[in-house]
């Protein structure tokens, strides 16, 4: 119980702890009981500290605490786009597999395929893109998200380049 | 034949070792490190065979070092964008009955009209390639030099006008994995008539957030230039798209429905030609409109209105306010519940209604029937 009054006092000050909890990657045996609660409350109060992981094609996925993936597309993609008009997303239910075309964001500049950075399940499709597509625009990495799907080979995410390798990706390219 | 049959390998990757192929006369297969192009004609005029044909090559084709015009032109048909409405786009009874068909493509952008006398233009390059204004001054040029006399100008909406004011080309792409592909209109000699008739909504009252069309004045060039040959034009077009781009290229025609040469180009076509792609990828939309009804024997009139969702296609929610003065309220909402699920479509909506219409052989037989008569018209 000490260490839950502990969780207690560090939870009310998060700026100053919450560099220190997301760079903990391993946790001795005791405190791992408790990790569940830690990463709950890190979410509610920062999503970008969850880490994202991105496709070569430009889109990222980012593991949300219920194993789900948010999908959605890099700075990058969005402002090669231009300004969005439609996205084209895909139903509920729609089984993906890894590089699998599943819609396309239609700017000025052309409709863009996009492409599916996992295997899994397509669970909620943003509905705010339908009367607001600029948000992918505005918002790319928070409230322009396009689609959310289960991860049936988390593997695949080894994959993926990490921020730091995807920065790295794009300067090799705009060369 | 032969010359055909290596264009055809070398567009499958199955060069191999290319310099091993003496003799021969394609620029890409001399040039050891530059780009190279190619220039293909169908022999199609069957739209989803031509959009079929253009997905493949999107596909297949190794479009980093190398450029590709492809030309086409289609028996009459509408063509919509990726994420359009053709229920709003276009007047599909109309179509029907003119045997016109509907294609939907997979670039973005507005509806236009094809017919023999409408030439289209696919520039494939790759992503890096990809340059909308310089596919244009290909045409612009091209007509430039046939015509001088002609005021043709490119917009900053990649459409191409006449005069500053006939739309005659417009313009849609789509960027994949590694590749685009820029295609464009051409007005030569198009049914005007035809077009116009065509590309009007099917029915009034449609709510959507699908991408609208941007309605313009066209023109053909036929009539501004009547002594241009269509061989003449495309003649102009591939030496243009050769000079702009360093290339040497001949045109070779191809014909999309050649499985071996285009292995698996059938299914895409199925794929393009199915009422799934058609009308089944059409976004989310709401119709609402006054139906009016009437009575012959004797005569009289009645106002009802009509609010139906469509997801898919398909009848989501269907809500008929018909006064219960004119037909009780169990009809009009067993007619409204019979639609649920159904796919938005004239031809099934009437199935479902058929039942419901034999069963009601009473004093509102007539009435009803006027009523299912009165939906389905809004379905187009």
């Amino acid at each position: 119980m000490a260490a839950y009054a502990l969780l207690r006092s560090m939870s009310s000050s998060f700026p100053s702890v919450l560099p220190l909890l997301s760079r903990s990657g391993s946790l001795s045996p005791a405190p791992l009981a408790i990790t569940p609660f830690f990463r709950r409350t890190l979410a509610s109060s920062s999503r970008f500290s969850a880490a994202l992981k991105f496709t070569d094609k430009h889109e990222w996925v980012r593991v949300e605490d219920d194993g789900v993936g948010t999908v959605g597309i890099s700075n990058f993609a969005q402002e090669a786009l231009g300004d969005v008009v439609y996205c084209g997303l895909p139903e509920v239910g729609t089984e993906l597999v890894q590089q699998d075309e599943f819609g396309a964001l239609e700017s000025v500049k052309a409709a863009s395929e996009l492409y599916s950075p996992l295997t899994g399940e397509v669970v909620e499709v943003n509905s705010l893109l339908a009367d607001n597509p600029g948000l992918v625009n505005k918002s790319c990495y928070k409230d322009g998200w396009l689609m959310k799907m289960t991860i049936a080979k988390p593997a695949e995410l080894d994959s993926l380049m990490d921020e730091a390798a995807y920065e790295r990706y794009i300067r090799s390219i705009e060369d | 034949m032969l010359q055909l049959r290596r264009t055809l390998a070398l567009l499958r990757g199955e060069t191999g070792n290319q310099r091993a192929r003496t003799g021969s006369t394609f620029p890409f297969l001399n040039s050891t490190d530059a780009s190279s192009g190619l220039v293909l004609q169908s022999q199609s005029t069957d739209v989803y065979q031509n959009l079929a044909l253009e997905d493949w090559i999107d596909a297949h084709v190794d479009l980093q070092q190398r450029g590709i015009l492809l030309l086409w032109r289609n028996r009459p048909a509408v063509v919509i964008g990726r994420h359009q409405n053709p229920w709003s786009e276009c007047n599909l009874p109309a179509m029907r009955e003119m045997g016109i068909a509907l294609a939907r493509r997979r670039s973005g952008g507005g509806t236009v009209f094809h017919d023999h006398g409408n030439l289209n233009m696919t520039f494939f390059a790759s992503k890096k390639a990809y340059d909308r204004k310089r596919n244009l001054k290909v045409v612009t040029e091209a007509l430039r030099r046939l015509r001088p006399n002609l005021d043709i100008q490119a917009t900053d909406r990649f459409d191409i006008l006449l005069k500053g004011h006939y739309k005659i080309s417009g313009t849609a792409s789509r960027l994949s994995r590694k590749s685009s592909y820029h295609h464009c209109t051409l007005l030569y000699s198009a049914d005007r008539s035809a077009l116009s008739t065509v590309l009007r909504p099917s029915c009034p009252g449609i709510q959507s957030n699908a991408t609208p069309s941007v309605p313009s004045p066209v023109a053909n060039l036929i009539d501004h230039a009547p002594s241009l040959a269509l061989e003449e034009l495309l003649e102009a077009l591939v030496q243009q798209y050769n000079t702009e781009f360093g290339f040497s290229s001949a045109c070779t025609l191809v014909d999309p429905s050649d499985e071996s040469a285009f292995p698996g180009v059938g299914t895409m076509a199925t794929e393009l030609r199915s009422w799934d792609w058609t009308f089944g990828r059409t976004p989310k939309f709401r119709v609402e409109t006054l139906l009016e009804l009437r009575d012959e024997q004797p005569p009289a009139r009645c106002s009802a209105q009509l609010q139906v969702e469509v997801k898919a296609g398909q009848v989501e929610s269907c809500r008929l306010d018909v006064p219960a003065s004119w037909i009780p309220l169990r009809l009009s909402g067993q007619l409204s519940d019979v639609l649920v699920g159904e796919r938005f479509c004239p031809h099934r909506a009437a199935a479902a209604v058929a039942a419901m219409l034999r069963s009601e052989r009473g004093q509102f037989h007539s009435r009803l029937h006027n009523l299912c008569e009165a939906v389905l018209a809004v379905m187009g």
